[in-house]
């Protein structure tokens, strides 16, 4: 186990930057999630701490020691690939005591230092398989027993789960909690899906454009975001968005463009607009329109078991609503929804900043 | 419908079967005529007495070099076609998988096509002064030399595809495990790209097996290779046919046997499994 330190780092190919000037400080034993979209530079950010990509400036310190010049097999490090990347000519086994036999460990040692890795992730009858003999999990449980043996001060993973099929994903995110709950190694996770980094992390990083948007726990980021960015980004559905305006004379109130209007949670002086952003499932139907209200009509309604998702349109704006309970409506149907003012996340419209 | 469905196998079938005839029928003459009396190739028998007067002339005749020609061919080929491989592996791992600039690549490539171009005969002579001035003409070495030359720049372009096909993630999974280049090399790059290495070995070796030019000018009567023993069956006055289709027939048995061996290396599918 050990803490990892981002100083000003940041990624430069030729005259592009990538990554700009980022400051992290990870937590010994922590499970720390880099999340964004595609090109964020989330990858490149966790093969910059790996060593697998050059850092262009700043400083990464892995358990107090500076390693920018260290080689990535000398960083105590393992990292799980996406592609499970598991040698195709070896055996499970062979794959897992790879790193042993190069460090030049006997046979017996390796087989002995397997064997737990092996038990942890069930891998007990696979040992002799070649990899396109095993099934996608099975594939993946290899990966991480390769990870796992060289017991490595920090684990890294670039989405390790993104290759499998939904049912199989939900199983390994919560075996991988297992085993990080187990192990307590120092973990970065890089991911696109918000749900795995919920679900998983200790802290969540958003990332965008190569910039760190905000680091929290993942509630807290979920209750608290710290921009628009982060707000539409975790939750699914995504957060609303409503851009009002707030007449002269009533600093509490904000109007849509067709006379609706949202008590606001607290008077915004000098304003003249706000971005208001209500999560899905914060609105509630109700029978009549009212005070507080927002009326729109039902474009789809998607059912699913457990929920139920409302697509609606209000002007321009499109809204998502989510329910708990079956909803009698159709589509074509004016319906007015509500939120508790105190679940508004305003946001400034120019800066997107939450105030 | 049924009448169609007939004729369309039979049809194909017909054109293979006459595409392998065509591509069958010289090798199956050149056989037959090293069976064959020179009297009875000369009087175009097709059914004759099978004799093997003409292999034991090339084997064990007097004035035949043959057995030395072939010796000569088995150390040329070999080595030149070792040295083509190790060579051609480290080159193209290196400019596919160690960053090099993009033009450095390029040009690298280019530049070896290019060269791939040129008839090796215009070389030959080139070759001759400067191996005859630091005494490598008649030598093993010139001649493994001058083949090296010639069939590195296509060894470069095959192991360069089986390479680049070797995912980036493998290497890279390997350097975290601790490996440094050469051993990425040795446990991860060479044993998937061992097909790779199987055929392009097979070619080098079958090209540098073959070739006539440049052997011809660099070597003299102890350095000789089989091309040069079969051509020696055409002299001035004679041409002793079914000898040299003896020598011929003995001279396909190496590559024969390396393309038997090497079958089971070259398998498709060997990285399956690697990554999805």
């Amino acid at each position: 186990m050990a803490t990892v330190e981002l100083k000003g780092v940041s990624k430069r190919f030729g005259a592009v930057e990538v990554i700009h000037s980022v400051d992290l400080s990870i937590r010994e034993g922590e499970f720390l999630v880099l999340v964004g979209p595609s090109g964020c530079g989330k990858s490149t950010l966790l093969r910059m701490i790996s060593g697998l990509e050059t850092i262009s400036s700043g400083d990464l310190f892995i358990g107090g020691k500076r390693v920018n010049d260290v080689p990535a097999r000398d960083r105590g490090i393992s990292m799980v690939f996406q592609s499970y990347a598991l040698y195709p000519h070896m055996t499970s086994a062979q794959n897992m005591s790879f790193a042993l036999k190069l460090a030049g460990k006997s046979p017996d040692e390796q087989a002995e230092r397997i064997k737990p890795a092996a038990g942890v992730l069930g891998l007990g009858d696979y040992l002799d398989r070649f990899p396109r003999e095993l099934s996608g999990g099975q594939r993946q449980r290899v990966a991480m027993g390769r990870a796992i043996v060289r017991e490595p001060e920090v684990f890294l993973f670039d989405e390790p789960l993104s290759n499998l099929d939904a049912k199989l994903r939900v199983r390994m995110r919560a075996e991988l909690k297992e085993l990080h709950q187990k192990l307590k190694t120092t973990t970065v996770y890089v991911t696109h899906d918000q749900i795995e980094a919920m679900t998983l992390a200790d802290r969540i990083v958003v990332l965008r454009d190569g910039v760190i948007e905000q680091v929290g726990a993942p509630l807290e980021l979920y209750d608290n975001p710290a921009n628009r960015f982060v707000g539409s980004f975790l939750g699914s559905p995504a957060m609303n968005f409503f851009e009002l305006s707030i007449p002269d004379g009533t600093p509490d109130r904000a109007r849509f463009a067709d006379g609706d209007s949202l008590q606001l949670p607290r008077e915004l002086g000098g304003r003249s607009s706000v971005t208001v952003g209500v999560r899905p499932e914060s609105l509630e139907l109700v029978s009549e329109a009212g005070d507080g209200t927002i009326s729109a009509e039902v474009a789809v309604i998607e059912p699913t078991g457990s929920e139920t998702e409302l697509f609606l349109r209000k002007g321009k704006d499109q809204i998502i609503a989510s329910f708990r309970d079956r909803i009698d409506v159709r589509p074509g149907e004016i319906v007015h929804l509500e939120a508790n003012p105190a679940k508004y996340h305003l946001f400034d419209t120019t800066t997107e900043l939450a105030i | 419908m049924i009448e169609h469905s007939r004729t369309g196998p039979v049809l194909r079938h017909a054109v293979l079967i006459g595409f392998a005839l065509i591509v069958l029928f010289p090798f199956v003459w050149i056989v037959m005529a090293s069976f064959k009396t020179q009297i009875a190739l000369l009087m175009g028998q097709w059914r004759f007495a099978p004799t093997l007067f003409s292999y034991d002339s090339v084997i064990n005749g007097k004035t035949s070099d043959f057995v030395t020609n072939f010796k000569n061919s088995s150390i040329i080929a070999i080595a030149s076609t070792t040295i083509v491989l190790s060579v051609a592996t480290l080159a193209a791992f290196s400019l596919y998988r160690l960053q090099w600039a993009d033009w450095v690549l390029r040009v690298l490539l280019a530049w070896s096509v290019i060269f791939h171009m040129v008839p090796p005969i215009t070389l030959a002579g080139a070759w001759y002064t400067m191996f005859r001035s630091v005494g490598l003409d008649n030598t093993y070495a010139g001649i493994i030399l001058a083949h090296t030359t010639i069939n590195l720049p296509m060894a470069l372009w095959m192991m360069g595809v089986f390479i680049r096909d070797v995912p980036k993630e493998l290497v890279e999974a390997a350097q975290i495990d601790g490996a440094r280049t050469p051993k990425v090399l040795r446990y991860v790059v060479i044993p998937i790209v061992r097909p790779g290495l199987a055929a392009t070995g097979i070619l080098c070796f079958i090209f540098s097996w073959n070739e006539f030019p440049v052997a011809l000018t660099l070597s003299q009567r102890a350095t000789a290779t089989v091309p040069l023993g079969i051509g020696k069956y055409a002299q001035e006055n004679t041409i002793a046919y079914t000898e040299m289709a003896a020598a011929s027939t003995l001279s396909i048995i190496p590559a024969f046997i390396l393309l038997i061996v090497a079958q089971r290396f070259i398998v498709r599918g060997l990285t399956s499994g690697a990554v999805k």
